[in-house]
């Protein structure tokens, strides 16, 4: 195995270089997946390292022509990238497997996966934190006030990574012997008012009646940081606003005040300010373009499928037994970066699949119980081997993970369409039916009529208006169908809020309804 | 006289019973995979983990989805005393952020025994639940959030289910978020930042397939060998009442409430109704008690109305029902009376009445509301013009020609043959 080089020298590295790949702990069948893993990373990888893979025993999908990854970054970091998953992926085969009947297991390791255990270092968004942490250290050298702008979706790490900065950036300055800035890390949901926020700033706990004061805690600010200050050792305040757009306002003055604040000459802050939509300083802040003080911008992208595989695998490091088939945790890495690029969601489809695991147990158990039951003594001779044959299997599979996924990514529409009682099901196949050509809504007595034709085709007596009125009503309420108010009932406006396809899905096993949609 | 009282003590073991959740749902709990073993995993894992977990409970309104989640919550409290903590809100009380907020802070307040004040502000409270949080982390207790109506919760900015879930997001706290809700797409309804924080595990509760339903029918009806009546009595009772089970009529009798309506608390009610309708004197439930039970939930107000119409009154039905056939979208009692006439003179009935007798059975459709005005609007026109229209539809008329007691054949003719 080539060695990593040397500036990329991370503690991962050195544990995985000293492991001996020779060391095989379980059955031949796991040489494969290996070998089938360096091929497709190479596959991915540009670089001169990669060996070229012959078309053999591969099948035709893995083999890609050599292109960069999404991300787009550039090739030395890819490359270096995909030598780090190598060597985890080393490392990771040569524990021994998990017991999962161990509760002490279960729980550590649903601990290291929980989305509340932050990781000391904060994998793939190391370029992203040195940008911020550079902007803040020259913020702290110069003096000089300044905002940056982190935006990004839900669940990529910006909260995580400032906080991170945070304690570096205060490190640094104790370090270098600059003054350590104050920190201001606020949550600008728990605000009840948006103009709170200056309050906060300033230090003050919020009064309960109005301030005797002539001038606002904005006011004051804006005074504080007019004139020159007179101690020359003021510390300079770093705020961190998580959740930006909640002071978002009508007038959008309280965001425009809070970014201006860091244009005044002698202002001290610098504002961090988070928050999802890319083009909030764009839309919110365009008197700051004009001042050329516009917040620089880093975008935090939504995870790739190597960067979720990454980190998933560096929180699984830390216990001493696999817990994961490599390609269980491949496809959900795949399936989560394809959907949204979520980390949440892939921490929390790893949990569902060690649940899926533990309910295989307890049913596998039960199975056996009743088995050794029936036949007594024969069985006692074979259980040590049928113990071992078990301890290989009892590690997360592909098909456990699957479960999870599919359980996270189906809508359960299907399902209840199925389960609705047959006269609800007839209200929806009419509905279908007014709505072919086009059109979108429509009144209760026209489904009526719709519903009455159908019941005739399919020779079952209908219901009354009232009963027809009361069933619209539990499907709006399930979701199924959206009603309007009306003064009276059957003027009531009805829209379908499921699409055709999933309705036709759900009764394609019914063959009346399945020739009354496809006549229609 | 002992058998009235034997069906007496009967009667109140089947209604206590129906009136019982725990009772309902016990069968339900036996199987791995049904949603209550589901949920009490996710729970008791939850608790003896110290891991924080939220969950969804979906489905159509009164398929237990409560009841379920009460008996899960009423086993962890016996299993693990003093280690849960139930706080439950309403979508429909505390939707607003200050009254939720108000609210989680009071039932803290009575969990704990402390003092609740009524004039906290918005923060304080925030800042209490949350310290009441980390407490109760640090104690090793967890909270449990019970969120009814969950997709109320959704409107709006969101703030307090941002709140809380974000709160689970540390780890000093220890809580599980428990949403219902019947509608289908209720995370769908989350803003990303929260879905985002949400885990994504849903619980689907669905109405009893028709199997179940006979299941269930059977745990609840079936009186049990070692209770206080004698045992005779009780074989006597249960041997009948299987018999009733495995008819045909019944099963069209179930299926007729269940086409319409096959969620659990339909069928609790059809069953009270039956049971309330056993003859006392023989003390077993007969056929016609769930016959009686069926007829008495699925009421057909207007053909209760039908029954009591005279003849005439009838007629003006049929001739408005063929005026409006015809196309004709706005008639009055003239055009009825003219209609009325060309039926007598093509078909010579016996049935023909003066104008003001017919203007009084007019009168008393509208007193019973089988047919009403176009619109209120005409105060000062008399009834003879104003625009009318009937409130009844081709179905129910037709059924209720059909139960008349002497209804004239000519009537049962033309409605046939306009069919």
């Amino acid at each position: 195995m080539p060695s990593i080089a040397g500036s990329k020298s991370s503690p991962l590295a050195s544990n995985a270089v000293t492991v001996a790949k020779s060391g095989e702990i379980r059955s031949g069948g796991d040489a494969t997946p290996r070998k089938r893993r360096l091929r497709s990373n190479s596959a991915d990888d540009d670089g001169p390292i990669a060996p070229t893979p012959s078309p053999g025993p591969i099948s035709p999908t893995k083999w890609k022509s050599p292109r960069r990854c999404a991300n787009g970054s550039p090739n030395l970091i890819d490359k270096s990238r995909e030598l780090l998953l190598k060597k985890l992926s080393n490392s990771f085969f040569d524990k021994p497997n998990w017991n999962p009947r161990d509760m002490k297991q279960v729980s550590a390791v649903k601990e290291a996966l929980h989305v509340s255990t932050a990781p000391y270092t904060v994998v793939c968004r190391e370029d992203e934190q040195k940008r911020v942490l550079e902007f803040c250290k020259g913020c702290v050298e110069l003096e000089k006030a300044g905002s940056l702008y982190v935006c990004g979706c839900p669940g990529t790490g910006k909260s995580l990574s400032m906080e991170r900065v945070k304690e570096s950036l205060v490190e640094w300055a104790e370090e270098a012997g600059f003054q350590a800035p104050d920190v201001l890390a606020i949550n600008c949901t728990s605000l009840s008012k948006t103009s709170e926020i200056f309050s906060k700033i300033l230090g003050e706990d919020q009064p309960r009646k109005k301030t005797k004061s002539s001038t606002s805690p904005l006011q004051h600010l804006q005074n504080l940081y007019s004139q020159k200050q007179q101690s020359t050792s003021v510390k300079m305040m770093l705020i961190i606003a998580d959740e930006l757009d909640y002071l978002i306002t009508k007038d959008r003055a309280v965001l425009h005040d809070l970014f201006m604040l860091t244009t005044y000459p002698f202002s001290r802050c610098i504002l961090i300010g988070i928050a999802n939509a890319i083009d909030l300083a764009d839309r919110f802040l365009p008197r700051l373009q004009s001042l050329n003080c516009k917040p620089m911008v880093v975008t935090f992208r939504a995870y790739s499928k190597d960067q979720m595989i990454m980190i998933l695998q560096k929180r699984l490091m830390a216990l001493p037994y696999t817990v994961f088939q490599l390609q269980a945790l491949e496809l959900c890495a795949r399936k989560v970066a394809a959907a949204s690029g979520d980390m949440r969601k892939a921490l929390c489809i790893c949990r569902s699949a060690i649940e899926m695991l533990e309910t295989e147990l307890r049913e596998s158990e039960r199975n056996l119980d009743f088995s050794s039951a029936e036949f007594g003594h024969s069985d006692q001779q074979s259980t040590p081997a049928c113990d071992l044959i078990k301890q290989d299997i009892y590690i997360v599979r592909v098909e456990h993970m699957a479960i999870a996924l599919s359980k996270t990514y189906r809508s359960p529409i299907v399902d209840t369409i199925q389960s609705l009682p047959q006269h609800q099901q007839i209200i929806l196949c009419s509905a279908v039916k007014l709505f072919h050509g086009g059109k979108k809504d429509a009144t209760i007595g026209e489904l009526s009529k719709s519903y009455l034709d159908i019941c005739k085709l399919l020779l079952i007596p209908p219901l009354g208006i009232m009963e027809l009125s009361n069933m619209c009503r539990v499907l709006g309420d399930q979701g199924l169908l959206k009603l309007g108010q009306a003064r009276e009932d059957k003027l009531r406006r009805v829209t379908l809020k499921v699409d055709e396809a999933d309705i036709a899905f759900a009764l394609q096993g019914v063959r009346v309804f399945r020739n009354c949609l496809h006549a229609g | 006289m002992g058998r009235e009282n034997l069906a007496g003590e009967a009667l109140i073991l089947l209604r206590s019973r129906l009136c019982n959740p725990k009772f309902v749902f016990s069968p339900f709990s036996d199987s791995a995979d049904s949603n209550y073993s589901k949920l009490k995993f996710i729970l008791s894992s939850s608790v003896t983990e110290a891991c924080n977990n939220s969950v969804l409970l979906l489905g159509p309104r009164g398929c237990g989805k409560n009841a379920v989640l009460e008996l899960v919550i009423e086993d962890l409290l016996k299993e693990y005393p003093d280690m849960i903590s139930v706080i439950k809100l309403n979508g429909l009380l505390h939707s607003d952020d200050n009254c939720a907020v108000k609210e989680i802070a009071r039932q803290l307040c009575v969990e704990h025994q402390l003092l609740f004040s009524k004039m906290v502000s918005f923060d304080d409270n925030t800042q209490f639940m949350i310290g009441m949080l980390r407490e109760c982390g640090l104690a090793h207790k967890t909270v449990m959030f019970v969120l009814d109506e969950f997709d109320l919760f959704a409107q709006g900015k969101q703030r307090l289910l941002y709140c809380l879930l974000d709160a689970m997001q540390s780890v000093t706290s220890q809580a599980v978020v428990i949403g219902v809700s019947c509608r289908l797409d209720a995370d769908q309804l989350l803003e990303k930042r929260v879905r985002s924080r949400f885990s994504h595990r849903k619980l689907l509760f669905l109405p009893p397939s028709k199997e179940d339903l006979q299941r269930l029918i059977k745990h609840i009806l079936v009186l049990p060998t070692d209770s206080s009546l004698p045992h005779d009595y009780v074989v006597e009772f249960n041997a009948k009442l299987l018999n009733i089970l495995a008819k045909e009529r019944f099963k069209q009798i179930i299926d007729t409430l269940s086409n319409s309506d096959s969620t659990c608390s339909n069928l609790l009610r059809f069953l009270f109704s039956a049971v309330c309708h056993m003859d006392l004197k023989s003390g077993f439930l007969l056929i016609e008690n769930f016959k009686a039970a069926l007829s008495s939930i699925q009421r057909q107000p207007k053909l209760e109305g039908l029954k009591d119409c005279s003849i005439l009154e009838l007629y003006m039905l049929v001739c408005m029902w063929r005026l409006e056939v015809r196309e004709q979208d706005s008639y009055n009692f003239n055009s009825v009376m003219k209609e009325y006439r060309s039926i007598h003179d093509s078909f010579q009935t016996s049935d023909y009445y003066a104008r003001n007798v017919c203007l009084r059975a007019f009168e008393h459709l509208l007193e019973r509301e089988l047919i009403s005005f176009m619109d209120h609007r005409g105060h000062n026109q008399s009834t003879e013009f104003r625009p009318a229209k009937l409130l009844i539809s081709y179905h129910e008329l037709y059924q209720g020609l059909k139960s008349y007691r002497s209804c004239p054949a000519i009537l049962q003719k033309l409605i046939d043959r306009e069919r």
